[in-house]
């Protein structure tokens, strides 16, 4: 499962309206779910697996959609229509499970730990429970043997291995991996093969389940924070004694004595 | 505004993998000139206790620093993969 | 059987132009680009001069994304203190525009559109690495170890070919040939700059500089231009002399540039939005390789087509006119079933009756001229001088134009000779 995502470098929030200003904003795959394609596609490299990259969003997707299949998978389908639109993290998690259940048999559901533009890590777990399937969350590395999955998670006392039995879904951690490159020749025959777009009838759902009027969230009162003044600054590994001087002298960080 | 500043506000997709260029640090060591410290728009060549220290993470692929040294220590090539610098204005 | 009639490395100007008139003419077009998205890896100054789009995007001027069109042009020499600027504004350009203003990720994006949506096939995100080549002639592209085959390549990849000099096609770029570009883009509004440059609507503002302030003889040149609510601002600065130098840094010149009085006046209060980068070709006609042989052609900046004479700097027009030549050429060949050398060479033909060749023909030696201590130096010094001497009412009897003239020339540091020679070349070559 992929997700198309504002460049999260290029997020930049209007002083004015204090809406997210989008105008300049252009947009990448989620990185975290380019880690579970490749975690994936690792073990596709392994098994004869087929992989099949799924995605809710609208049609400017196509590029994730395209860029998934030049990086090696199978099949690609965007779950896209105009009802999906407004969807909080429920029917998100419910058109995905659809769509997946749609598809028909499967083994490992890969997803990103979380977006970047949301950053809920919600909608893992629920196509999970919607599927009625166990969960692997924050995997750092995913093996795959004789119908089951093992998996480390990063924790933050340690690591920790889990062996779960298939069908699973797994959530992999940003810059887990390394994800492997496009080539030219695998992106010609991606374009040509071309990915699938369904809409709500095609992953079986009605209307009134999905986007806007499935969402529960109600968004009463959007407040902005205050900003607090900040300053870039890039500096050498020279310049790292002064920039903690710096930060030292202006209460940003302090000395903690036993 | 210092040249540190100016490149904090560039978005750049960095590839873990391929440094798409680099130095040969025994040519750089008898450089008589280090005329890439001077030339390189991005600081990505500075002089530490007299090395040249080359940060490929800040390039922004405008080719100078190729034509700068005489001396033939730097490999260019183009970053793969849709890496590198991602100009929003250009 | 090749997979492509033509692949096209490098969606610029220059390769998406040369994609859409082949496309639409029903060649099987591949348009590779290493950014992503289109436009990511390139910058320029920015103004996108005359109505060569016209022939393949005949709406361009409603549909393309443009800033500005220019109004007003400023030609200008910049000494530490002062500004000596020729400042011309014509309603003439508001009825027939002569440029435009553009941001290169904005227009190039556009112009890939209407490759693809010629029936092109465009790539983005992948970088060729060589040429493939077989019985002497070049037969496709590689990536990651394999080939895509086509019966021409077209190399558009701007100022740095790194495909086209792995294959020799082209020299290696050297202080001569090349300059530092620098640019910073800033955002002020529209209101704004309407106020300051004295403009309306869609009006713009296109300046030109000498920087004849830097010390220890470096030599630059500035450019300011509007953009709908940015501006662009930025310095071409010469790689010989700043070598010779070896003790200034090319970022420091342009700081120093936008901190210039009469320069940072015209930004206040605007927000640097990036900071960007690329060296400018700078070669003259004899630096020019050629542009074709068997399976392949060079087009825009790669083949050498960018100008400047001190007044106008192009680039992008060449850019476009010689991709759009190029692909007339493609298409024709397509015809014969032909792409040697002898067949490509109509290529060349074409380009030679073409401004693209023409100018920088007519032109030789001009940099020589826009890169000398004249320019740079005595002129700005001695107008600068003058000037303030005519100007300054210092309340003693005033004297001749050409007393001050001689006395300025005198602690310029030139003889009136070498000024005529100098003064008549300049003229000549520009």
């Amino acid at each position: 499962m992929v997700k198309q995502v504002p460049d999260s470098q290029e997020v930049v929030i209007d002083p004015v309206t204090m809406n997210l200003n989008r105008s300049l904003t252009r947009n990448v795959t989620n990185r975290a779910d380019e880690n579970a394609l490749e975690a994936a596609l690792q073990i596709k490299d392994r098994t004869d697996a087929h992989v099949t990259v799924v995605s809710m969003g609208p049609p400017q997707a196509e590029t994730t959609m395209i860029e998934c299949l030049a990086r090696g998978a199978d099949r690609a389908i965007l779950a896209s229509d105009r009802f999906f639109g407004g969807a909080d993290t429920y029917p998100t998690g419910l058109t995905l499970a659809a769509t997946i259940k749609a598809i028909g048999k499967f083994d490992i559901i890969f997803a990103g730990e979380e977006t970047s533009d949301s950053s809920t890590g919600h909608v893992g777990p629920g196509v999970a429970e919607f599927l009625g399937i166990d969960q692997i969350t924050y995997a750092s590395k995913v093996e795959y043997k004789d119908g089951f999955v093992t998996a480390e998670r990063e924790l933050e006392d340690g690591t920790e291995v889990v062996k779960v039995p298939t069908p699973v879904l797994v959530t992999v951690l940003l810059n887990s991996n390394v994800p492997r490159r496009q080539t030219l020749r695998r992106k010609i025959d991606a374009i040509r093969q071309g990915f699938e777009s369904w809409d709500h009838d095609k992953v079986g759902l009605q209307p009134e389940w999905v986007g806007v009027r499935g969402s529960p969230t109600i968004v009463r009162k959007m407040r902005p924070i205050k900003e607090k003044e900040r300053a870039a600054k890039k500096v050498d590994i020279a310049g790292i004694p002064d920039l903690v001087k710096e930060l030292y002298q202006k209460g940003v960080i302090k000395v903690e004595s036993d | 505004m210092e040249i540190e500043e100016k490149l904090a506000l560039l978005n750049y997709k960095t590839d873990p993998e391929y440094e798409h260029i680099t130095i040969n640090p025994k040519i750089c060591e008898t450089c008589p000139d280090h005329f890439c410290t001077f030339a390189c728009p991005a600081k990505c060549y500075t002089l530490i206790e007299g090395r040249i220290n080359f940060k490929y993470e800040d390039c922004v692929e405008c080719g100078t620093c190729d034509v700068a040294c005489a001396h033939g220590s730097v490999m260019w090539t183009n970053p793969k993969d849709g890496h590198g610098i991602k100009y929003k204005f250009g | 059987m090749s997979e492509f009639d033509v692949i096209v490395v490098g969606a610029g100007p220059a390769g998406s132009s040369a994609a859409i008139k082949m496309a639409s003419q029903g060649l099987k077009v591949l348009l590779v680009e290493r950014g992503d998205p289109v436009g990511s890896k390139n910058v320029s100054g920015g103004i996108l001069w005359g109505n060569d789009l016209a022939a393949i995007i005949p709406d361009w001027e409603k549909s393309a994304p443009l800033e500005r069109y220019v109004e007003r042009k400023v030609t200008s020499f910049l000494t530490g203190d002062s500004e000596i600027a020729i400042d011309f504004k014509t309603k003439k350009f508001q009825e027939k525009k002569t440029g435009y203003s553009v941001l290169r990720t904005r227009l190039d994006s556009f112009l890939a559109r209407k490759a693809a949506q010629a029936g092109a096939m465009v790539v983005t995100g992948v970088t060729v690495d060589s040429l493939a080549m077989k019985d002497g002639r070049v037969i496709g592209v590689v990536n990651e170890g394999e080939t895509i085959t086509a019966d021409c390549v077209i190399l558009a990849e701007g100022p740095n070919p790194r495909v086209a000099m792995a294959a020799g096609l082209v020299g290696k770029p050297n202080d001569r040939t090349v300059g530092i570009g620098v640019k910073h883009v800033y955002k002020l509004g529209e209101n704004v700059i309407n106020e300051r440059f004295n403009l309306r609507g869609n009006a713009g503002f296109a300046g030109e500089y000498v920087l004849s302030f830097l010390e220890g003889d470096v030599y630059a040149g500035g450019f300011l231009y509007t953009n709908k609510d940015t501006v662009s601002m930025g310095v071409v600065i010469n790689m010989a002399t700043l070598r010779k130098n070896g003790n200034t840094h090319s970022f420091d010149i342009m700081e120093k540039f936008a901190q210039h009085p009469f320069i940072s006046s015209l930004v206040e209060g605007g927000q640097l939005q990036e900071y960007s980068a690329h060296f400018v070709y700078e070669g003259g006609y004899e630096d020019m390789p050629r542009a074709y042989g068997n399976g392949y052609m060079l087009v825009g900046d790669t083949a050498g087509f960018s100008f400047s004479n001190g007044m106008i700097l192009q680039g992008m027009n060449y850019a476009i006119s010689s991709g759009i030549l190029a692909g007339e050429a493609a298409i024709e060949a397509r015809k014969d079933n032909d792409f040697s050398a002898e067949s490509l060479s109509r290529y060349q033909k074409k380009l030679d009756n073409s401004p693209a060749v023409l100018d920088k023909k007519n032109f030789q030696g001009i940099s020589n001229v826009v890169w000398s201590p004249m320019v740079h130096r005595a002129i700005p010094a001695l107008l600068e001088s003058s000037l303030y001497s005519m100007l300054y009412e210092s309340g003693k009897p005033k004297k001749h134009l050409s007393q001050i003239m001689m006395k300025s020339l005198k602690s310029s540091g030139m003889n009136s000779k070498d000024l005529m020679v100098q003064g008549y070349r300049l003229m000549r070559r520009m």
